[in-house]
This record gives C-alpha cells, structure tokens and sequence, in this order.
C-alpha cells in the first residue's frame, strides 16, 4: 500500500461515527476519505505525503471519481483547504464472494450490502469469512472497505524447511493461508499453526501460541 | 519481509567500512557534530524535536535535535578545514513512520573546498559504485540531466524564461489542480511530481540546477534563474541532495528571514538565526560542495527494499506503535 502515516487503520472508529467536518486539510486525508472536488465525490485510495527540499509539502493521492469510476492521481497542497464529505465508518462481518461482489453483514440488524471487486481493491486477498472490518459509507452508498492492521490466519500449506536456507540469510518459506492468501513465513512455521499478517504490507507478524 | 538483526547489521558495517575508506583515501577528515543544538535546521518543511536543556542551576535553554549537521561543518569549513565528513544520526519530526522514512536516521554528509557541484556528482557516482561492489551491484553510466532539460521534455515548458503565470498556464493546460494560494514555487513542484519525477529512469540519475526559489542553500548559477543543486535519485527514490555552496552571508541572512517569516506564517516555531555559521560563512571558499546522502536508502537500494524497515535494527513504528 502506498499510504502511509499513523491511523490508516480501522482502529479507533466507533462503529457508525462521522469523522469530518466539511472543510478540512490535505494533512487529514487518509484511505477512504471522500472528498467534493467542483460537485464530484472522490474517494482516497492511497495518499503520500511529499516535500521539495525547499517550500510548502504536498499530499499525492489516488482518487476515484465515484460518478465515472475513473482512478486519478491528484495532489494536494497541505495549506490548500478542502472539502470532505461526511462519511460513515460502519463495523461489519464478510460473508462471501461470488467472485465479482463482496457482501458484507452489519452484525447488529443483519443488513447485508455488496462491493464490487475494484471497490474493495487489493484487500480482497485478506478476506476470510467472519473477518470484521470497517466498511465506508456515503449517504446510502458503501463505497470501500478498511482491514484491521493484523489479521490471524491458519496455516494450510507450506513446505519444510529446505538445509542450506539459513546459511544463505534466506530463512522464509511460502506458506500458504486458510484464505487462499500466500505469505513469506520464518522456516519453524508448520502447517496448522496459526499466524498473524499485517494487512499493510503482507509481512508475516508472529505465531500466535494456542 | 522481516530480516535478520545479524544480517542487517552485517550490511550496515560493510557500507560503513566502504564509505570512510573512500573517503579516507580522499584526504577527508571525519569529524564528529552535536546532534543536540540550539539553532536546528530552519527550512519550513521540517519539524526538528524540541526539547529543554537544563545546567545545574536549574537554568532552562531552549534546544533542539539536529536535522542535518549542515550548519556546524560549514562552520568548521569556515575554520579551515577543506575536506571533512560526518555520519551521525539526525531527526525530523512529523514524518510518516515507515515505509521510506523514520523520525531518527543516518545522514553522511560532505564537503570539498574549491569544486564545485559538477565535481560532486563525479565523487558521488564513484563512492556509490564503491559500495555497489561491495554488494556484487552495478549500474551504466548515472545520468545528469538539468531540471530545465526535465521541463523542456516532459513538460514543454523553458524555466530560464517561464515564471508564475506560464507556470499556471501549463497547470491548467495539462489537467494538474491549482489552488489560489500557489506560489511560483508551488505551481513548479506540481508540474515536478506530475510530470517530472514519474517519468525518471530508474537506474541512477542526478537532477541539477534547480529553479531559483527551490535554490535552498545553493549557490545561484550565472542566469541568476536556477541554484546550484543537485538530488540523486536511485529507483525513483530521493537517495541525496547537495550544493555548490552559498557563501554569501548577506544573501543567506536574507533566506533565512525568509524561512523565519515563514515558519512564524504557518505556525511553527521560529528558532533562532546561527549568528556564528552567518559569521564563519564568508571565511568558505568559493566555490565549495557539500552533500547530504541518507544512508539508511543507500542500505536499501543495496539489498533492493522498498521498505526501510528492513535495514533498520528498530525501526521507529516498532518502537512506538508495537508489531
């Protein structure tokens, strides 16, 4: 992910909270910020802070015009003022796939919505069923998901250790998780063990003891 | 991927080594710098950790960690020395926690009296090829284009004569958001991030000569348009940034009230002008080049990571967020 920066996670969110006031800065924007540019809804895919060696900072984002669908790349001036739209961050359960929608269950009154692939973006591969995440709302429309920053998953493949590994600094393998999700693991990792994964980078984390 | 502590410090001490014995067999001195200081860095895009220094007196005295030992080589340069070098630790607050930055890290800096920045590109390609060997790695030639050449062909535009309104101009023509509060220096980094810095190749590359207002602390060159500075980048990553040196304490003072007026604008603190560097600056000689290199990307492009993390033995997002 190209984001970076503290609170990209879902954590800290009550389950339906409305984070932001109508004005606001670039320095704010996070993943699943929505922002009204001349009457068109954008929302934040990845944003990246950057400064020149001399004068003002920049924010470059990835947008999605949430009208045409189209990903653009946008940068923002940190003074700049902005205008975010209220949105919702709602707790709710994955369900399933049917391989092109996502549908996603508000635990409390059993409302189901669905995501298409490309709204959900490359944190489709994280997904179990019951995982709970964070689903951005505008008005009625959900409009992409937010993962927890670890997830635990079960180990279902991986191959023993080959000799020779540690001596060469290569001390990962490839195991291979309950979801179908391929992770790069430390050679003492058996199949059934269950490990945690930062949903960030993709990174192995730790085995959690049973 | 989460490396080895052994293999990690491994590759750090033989950098290290490769470093200081290239330099050493360059007639520079190592010289060590406070990292604790009481003028710090003064650009308004920095954020230096502020703290208090306390005698036994109970006497209180505004301080900060350093973010670059810029302004104590100069004054060491000023005191006579021609060729120097130092490794140390510098900080900067507000910075995104991983990724390709860390609140504290290792800088190099550099500096020859009598070259200037055309001289150090040539010491910089060879120190980097240096320590490229020292990891079986190789690149063709770096190449050194101009940040006018950039603009010329990726964004049709000749800085030596285009000024606010072209700049704004070209924006509007090329789809790239403005906002009212632009300055010329504004509008050009737009038209860097959009256009320029995409479009880089990959192997290393040095971009000189930077528009005036992006001068920093770089001598202006003979058009009085464009500063004497150079970045190298490796992977479209920022590996360096380094000058032919101002040495004209009038025009310095005058940039750092700038800065000062700046920062005061935006609400940061305003710390106090180095009245000895001002003073030691005109004993430099002209022209003289310094270069800042951040040594934890130069790790990086070595075992190619884009992740700082992996040549760090405690990365800051460890420290404080846990994981």
């Amino acid at each position: 992910m190209l984001s970076g920066g503290a609170g990209s996670g879902s954590a800290g969110h009550s389950p339906f909270s409305i984070l932001h006031p109508p004005m606001s800065s670039p320095n704010d924007i996070k993943k699943g910020t929505v922002i009204n540019l001349s009457g068109d809804l954008n929302v934040v895919i990845s944003f990246q802070r950057v400064s020149p060696g001399k004068g003002s900072s920049f924010v470059r984002t990835r947008i999605k015009n949430l009208r045409s669908g189209k990903v653009v790349e946008h940068v923002f001036k940190s003074a700049e003022s902005v205008a975010f739209e209220d949105v919702m961050y709602k707790k709710m359960q994955y369900l399933f796939t049917d391989g092109s929608l996502y549908t996603f269950m508000d635990t409390q009154n059993y409302e189901q919505i669905s995501l298409t692939k490309e709204d959900v973006g490359d944190d489709v591969n994280y997904l179990k069923e019951g995982l709970e995440v964070t689903v951005v709302i505008h008005g009625e429309t959900p409009l992409t998901i937010e993962l927890p920053k670890k997830i635990t998953y079960a180990v279902v493949e991986t191959e023993p250790a080959v000799k020779g590994d540690t001596a060469s600094g290569n001390v990962r393998k490839e195991a291979k998780m309950d979801n179908g999700l391929t992770v790069r693991v430390p050679i003492f990792i058996n199949q059934g063990d269950h490990i945690i994964v930062n949903t960030e980078d993709g990174e192995y984390v730790e085995r959690v003891n049973e | 991927m989460a490396r080895l502590a052994a293999t990690i410090a491994n590759e750090r001490q033989r950098i290290m080594q490769t470093i200081r014995a290239f330099l050493c067999e360059r007639g520079y001195t190592e010289v060590e710098t406070p990292i604790l200081l009481k003028c710090p860095g003064m650009e308004p895009n920095l954020v230096p950790f502020e703290t208090t220094v306390i005698n036994e007196k109970k006497e209180r005295f505004a301080g900060a960690l350093a973010t670059s030992p810029e302004y104590s080589m100069k004054k060491l340069l000023g005191q006579g020395m021609e060729k120097i070098f130092s490794i140390t630790k510098v900080f900067r607050n507000e910075e995104e926690f991983g990724n390709t930055h860390n609140h504290e890290f290792t800088m190099m800096e550099w500096y020859t009296q009598g070259a200037d920045h055309h001289a150090m590109m040539d010491e910089t390609e060879g120190l980097i090829r240096e320590v490229g060997k020292a990891f079986g790695k190789e690149w063709p030639a770096f190449q050194r284009l101009s940040v006018r050449q950039l603009f010329i062909q990726f964004v049709q535009l000749d800085l030596l004569s285009a000024g606010a309104t072209e700049l704004a101009v070209r924006c509007h023509e090329l789809g790239v958001h403005t906002d009212p509060t632009d300055t010329e220096s504004d509008l050009y980094y737009r038209l860097f991030l959009q256009f320029v810095e995409p479009n880089l190749p990959r192997d290393p590359v040095f971009v000189y000569d930077y528009p005036r207002y992006q001068a920093s602390l770089s001598r202006l060159d003979a058009t009085g348009r464009f500063g004497e500075r150079v970045e190298l980048y490796m992977d479209h990553l920022e590996l360096s940034n380094g000058f032919t040196e101002l040495t004209d304490a009038l025009e310095q003072r005058r940039r750092f009230l700038e800065e000062a007026e700046e920062r005061r604008r935006i609400g940061k603190t305003v710390f106090p002008i180095d009245e000895e560097f001002l003073r030691l600056l005109p004993s430099v000689a002209t022209p003289t080049f310094g270069n800042a290199m951040g040594l934890d990307r130069l790790h990086m492009m070595m075992i190619g990571t884009k992740d700082i993390e992996d040549v760090l033995l405690f990365p800051g997002r460890k420290l404080f967020l846990g994981g």
